[in-house]
């Protein structure tokens, strides 16, 4: 065998470049749902290049669009789960192999059913029932056992329910409720809502510009009332239109996306208290933060850019146009080194997936795919 | 305790799956309740060595899921308590999870008993019996709920089912009556008998008086001795006594048998209870009819119904760059004529089309609306007013679009409207100054039109069930005919009159359901020839799903519903092209012109009265293929809807665009088709 030392010094440095080079050289794999397309996406990235491995079609009726919104992965990376937003009227959830592609399993969910993740504690999938385009009512969470996909249960929260998140101890499930602006806590043991939080500014109402000196309280007629018949669910419709949640990988906080208020609001766990109200530009709709707990990013849907933020002192670093118009998801790798962008597109433009490098903060690559590119998940990094 | 859990879990790396060293116990493990027993489940983890196991919490639930129609045994898990709803046997699994946050889960097999049967009452749907009589006996059996099974002589399926739940005997009082093994019940002899029939140890009893069958002669008389495939020919049996008196008011089964001409194939045909025959294969049939022990035969011949005709493709508007979806013909303001059609799963596109020489179909102007998919098309009767649904739009609001077609070569956008529409309109109707667009495959919407700048919703229906489903309206004479899925069809009065409805108020007023539930489209159809009035409801089913590579699987048919007693609907008929599915059609002049998706074009002869399978009945006039080698995807007929217009059926295929074809008073040149064929 040849000896290291006697190599010459050229030859080490391309021995020691090129095996550097394979060291370090990762594939990126992740998931992406086109919701007008029917089509699900399975794309590589490979530090430098994007590119699209397999399309995979979707659904039951060739001829109705079905609506693929919500994709996850579940812990051991071996099954990917796809909800269909659009059934008669239900949509559904389905489960799918990793190593082939195909539909092993499926059930039917609620109303809209959109954004979901597993618990690696209790094996449960927790879905948000959107309800995107129903009555403003209150919504649900449907909790499905992924193992024998089985709809568990409906856990009632609140209108438009989107975002769903499990914390890292896989024992709770967040949510935000759009129309009722309510940040939602659900036990994944217990299976009911802990605790809830609404996200509305009630500082802002200026009450001083009500004029009562006008109000004739002596002919209103209370005992006509009925209270009990008064829906105040029904009632509420949220500035803040909440449209996702994330919890912190380390800390006990979360971040929720704001868009109609344009911000990103901080939610301290332990205290259950908004801790921070973050600027942002028109239109956050979903949230991610880096496994290592340093960058936060969110799509700007409204303005075309995802913002990146220093989560530790909450400052703005970059803002990046996206390829196309309407960014929707965020996936991160798990080495938190790129960010992988959802962006819908408009008609009949294609889907683009837009790979972010959070080292430079810049755009590095993109990729078409099928229409509406929305629902995202990062899969696996391996060699 | 819960927060030593908690630190345990987030400590642990956690694998999820069944452990091979530990089981759960319970005592749900062979569990037999009661309908409506409420049961606290107590189990345990077991370690191989016999060790309790370690189990922070257990969860329990059905397997059939919380789907409105699982609720055959459901969770109160606050208390830790499950109820019992529905007999039968149930898979319900507990899932524990320990302290390391591993998971193990079990299915354990928990019987729900039948409730016990309070009573059973015996009838008799003819009370005559006569000797060499079958006798039709309906069970009526009421358990400790209250609920009542009623199975009747011809249900032998739901009888079936529920006798092998059942402990279930039939016994006779004497020989003058024979009960077989399958608990058929043969008057042999006159005179006084009874039946005993026990379910679960409780009997009901029925006396039976048999008599000597007063019929010595049966005539059988038909309006016809020969007739044509599908033609139904009606069959009437007199009876005599000795005396030769015509008895009035008696039962007789008719039946038949055949042989096809042909005799490589089988004769097959229809007989109802009111000796209605129709003969599918042309063929030699024997009608016969029994009362009791006389019978009387009477022998048919049925000929080719001798229908085809040639079909020949006149023109063709190529959409080859997206697919097609639906379109509508019409006469424009200037009096020519003139077609839209739409676009899936594409650029929100909508294309206008001079159709005047339908040899020569012409692309004249075309718009394009913030949409991924315009589903469907329609225009006022007046040819003014076009409007288009949206789906996919990029804000997500959908709603539709109404567009000045007065000029067809230069249309323009007049408004969008999407309150309440924001789900996405799948499909859309317009009736003189109303549009009915559906809402998230829900409901509908009426939506008043007289100033198009500004539509305003007048009125709304939907079934008002859980889990309501709705495809598509079509409206005609006032009435809004709403193709509901497992609802089937709704006729819903928007300004007929019939029950007081108008598009502010609709009312409905009938209903007919299918039990595959596949209801997806529905046309309204009063037969030229018999005066009868069908809705003709249309199925949409793709058995495997999606195929982006080839050639979609299509499934389900066309149900003929005879509504013209609006309160006893019943469905007469079906037209199936085996392994074609249905999508939508037309029907004019007692002519069916149906869209079967991969099965193309099918133009049906549905003259006469409709009676069972109308396919095998060679009521087939001709078809024709809509793929084309430069589709979008090429040769693959996709044929998606079609329209009698002036003479010519037009249609839209969802790879090949618009199309123009003719039935010709020609019967198809055969010559080459089979050199050894008359």
């Amino acid at each position: 065998m040849l000896a290291f030392s006697k190599i010459s010094y050229p030859y080490k440095f391309l021995l020691i470049f090129l095996v550097s080079n394979i060291i370090n050289s990762q594939n990126y794999y992740l998931y992406v749902a086109s919701e007008s397309d029917d089509t699900v996406s399975l794309l590589k990235f490979d530090g430098k290049y994007i590119e699209e491995k397999e399309r995979i079609s979707v659904g039951i009726y060739p001829t109705e669009i079905e609506g693929p919104h919500g994709i996850t992965i579940d812990p051991n990376g071996k099954y990917w789960y796809l909800t269909l937003a659009h059934g008669n009227p239900y949509g559904k959830l389905l489960k799918y192999s990793t190593q082939t592609n195909e539909v092993i399993d499926e059930t039917t969910l609620g109303l809209f059913p959109a954004s979901m993740q597993i618990s690696k504690v209790t094996g449960f999938l927790y879905c948000v029932n959107f309800n995107l385009h129903g009555n403003m009512k209150p919504s649900t969470v449907s909790v499905v056992d992924a193992e024998t996909m089985t709809e568990i249960t409906q856990i009632k929260t609140g209108s438009m329910p989107h975002g769903s998140r499990v914390s890292n101890d896989g024992l709770k499930q967040y949510s935000v409720a759009m129309m009722s602006g309510e940040l939602f806590e659900i036990d994944a043991l217990s299976l009911n809502v802990s605790r809830k939080l609404s996200l509305d500014n009630h500082s802002k109402m200026d009450h001083s510009k009500m004029d009562h000196s006008k109000m004739d309280h002596s002919k209103m007629d209370h005992s006509k009332m009925d209270h009990d018949k008064i829906n105040i669910s029904k009632m509420v419709h949220s500035e803040i239109k909440p449209t996702w949640v994330i919890p912190h990988p380390k800390e006990n906080f979360l971040y929720i996306a704001g868009n109609g208020s344009d911000e990103i609001i901080e939610v301290d766990i332990d205290k259950w208290k908004i801790s921070k109200r973050i600027k942002a530009e028109k239109g956050p709709y979903n949230v991610e933060i880096s496994p290592d707990g340093k960058y936060m990013l969110a799509t700007l849907k409204s303005s075309g850019y995802t913002a990146i933020w220093n989560l530790k002192n909450g400052s703005l670093i970059n803002k990046i146009k996206n390829s196309t118009s309407v960014p929707h998801g965020i996936a991160i790798s798990a080495d938190s080194k790129f960010a992988f962008v959802s962006v819908e597109g408009i008609g009949g433009e294609p889907g683009i997936v837009d790979v972010i490098d959070l080292n430079k903060k810049t755009l590095v690559d993109n990729v078409k795919i099928g229409k509406q590119a929305g629902g995202i998940a990062f899969w696996k990094k391996e060699p | 305790m819960k927060n030593k859990l908690i630190i345990l879990l987030s400590l642990s790396f956690i694998t999820i799956g069944f452990s091979q060293d530990r089981t759960i116990i319970s005592d749900l493990e062979n569990l037999t309740l009661d309908v409506g027993q409420v049961f606290k489940p107590n189990s345990k983890v077991i370690n191989f060595d016999g060790s309790q196991g370690d189990c922070e919490r257990l969860i329990y639930y059905n397997k059939k899921g919380v789907f409105s129609s699982a609720k055959s045994i459901i969770f109160d898990r606050s208390k830790g308590t499950l109820k019992a709803n529905d007999p039968g046997t149930h898979e319900i699994v507990a899932v524990c999870i320990n302290s390391g946050g591993k998971r193990l889960t079990k299915t354990f097999y928990v019987n729900v008993n039948y409730p016990k049967v309070k009573e059973v009452k015996l009838s008799l749907s003819d009370d005559n019996i006569f000797v060499g009589n079958y006798i039709p006996l309906v069970y009526e059996i009421t358990d400790e709920l209250n609920t009542k099974r009623i199975i009747d002589y011809w249900s032998y399926d739901v009888a079936s089912k529920y006798f092998s739940e059942v402990e279930v005997s039939l016994t006779s009082s004497n020989d003058k009556i024979q009960i077989d093994k399958s608990n058929n019940i043969l008057a042999l002899e006159e005179g006084s008998s009874s039946v005993v029939a026990t379910f679960d140890g409780i009997s009901g009893m029925i006396d039976l008086k048999i008599k000597k069958n007063p019929v010595a002669k049966l005539i059988l008389k038909s309006d016809a001795d020969k007739s044509r495939s599908g033609d139904v020919i009606n069959f009437d049996a007199i009876a005599y006594n000795k005396k030769g008196e015509e008895i009035d008011d008696i039962n007789v089964d008719f039946s038949f048998t055949g042989k096809s001409f042909d005799k490589s194939n089988s004769a097959s045909g229809l007989i109802l209870e009111d000796g209605r025959f129709v003969g599918d294969v042309p063929g030699k049939y024997i009608i016969s009819a029994k009362v009791g022990n006389v019978t009387t035969s009477k022998i048919v011949n049925i000929f080719p119904r001798n229908v085809k005709r040639e079909i020949k493709k006149v023109g063709t508007g190529l959409v080859n760059d997206k697919h097609t979806s639906d379109f509508w013909v019409f006469e424009g303001d200037d009096g020519r004529d003139y077609a839209v059609t739409g676009t899936w799963g594409a650029d929100g596109k909508a294309y206008f089309w001079d159709v005047t020489n339908p040899g020569n179909l012409k692309k004249i102007d075309s718009v394009q609306v913030d949409a991924r998919t315009v589903n469907d098309v329609k225009v006022s009767q007046n040819g003014k007013i076009c409007v288009i649904s949206r789906e996919g739009a990029s804000n997500r609001k959908n709603g539709m679009i109404l567009i000045d077609v007065t000029n067809p070569r230069d249309v323009k956008i007049i408004s969008e409207y999407t309150k309440n529409l924001t789900g996405g309109v799948h499909n859309v109707f317009i009736d003189n100054n109303h549009v009915y667009a559906l809402s998230n495959g829900e409901r509908y919407y009426i939506i008043n039109i007289d100033d198009p700048y500004n539509p305003k919703e007048v009125g709304m229906f939907e079934v008002g069930k859980e889990g309501q489903s709705i495809h598509d309206v079509w409206i005609e004479d006032g009435i809004a005919y709403s193709s509901n899925w497992r609802d089937g069809v709704y006729l819903v009065d928007v300004g007929n009159g019939i029950v007081g409805g108008s598009p502010s108020n609709p009312v409905a007023f009938g209903n007919y359901s299918y039990a595959t539930g596949a209801h997806h489209a529905t046309f309204p159809y009063k037969s030229s020839s018999t005066g009868k009035f069908y809705t003709v409801l249309g199925d949409e089913i793709f058995p495997n799903g999606v195929n982006p590579n080839g050639t979609n699987e299509t499934a389900g048919f066309l149900h003929f519903v005879d509504f013209t007693d609006l309160n006893n609907p019943v469905e007469v008929a079906r037209y199936e092209l085996p392994t074609h599915g249905s999508h939508n059609y037309w029907i004019e002049d007692d002519i069916l012109y149906v869209a079967m998706y991969t099965g193309g074009i099918r133009i049906v002869d549905i003259s006469g009265d409709l009676l069972g399978d109308l396919y095998k009945q060679g009521r087939e006039i001709g078809y024709l293929l809509t793929g084309s080698p430069d589709g979008y995807i090429p040769n693959d007929t996709m044929v998606w809807g079609t329209q009698l217009y002036k003479g010519h059926v037009f249609y839209s295929d969802f790879n090949t665009g618009l199309g123009a074809a003719k039935v010709s008073q020609e019967k198809p040149d055969n010559s080459k088709t089979n050199q050894y064929l008359d």
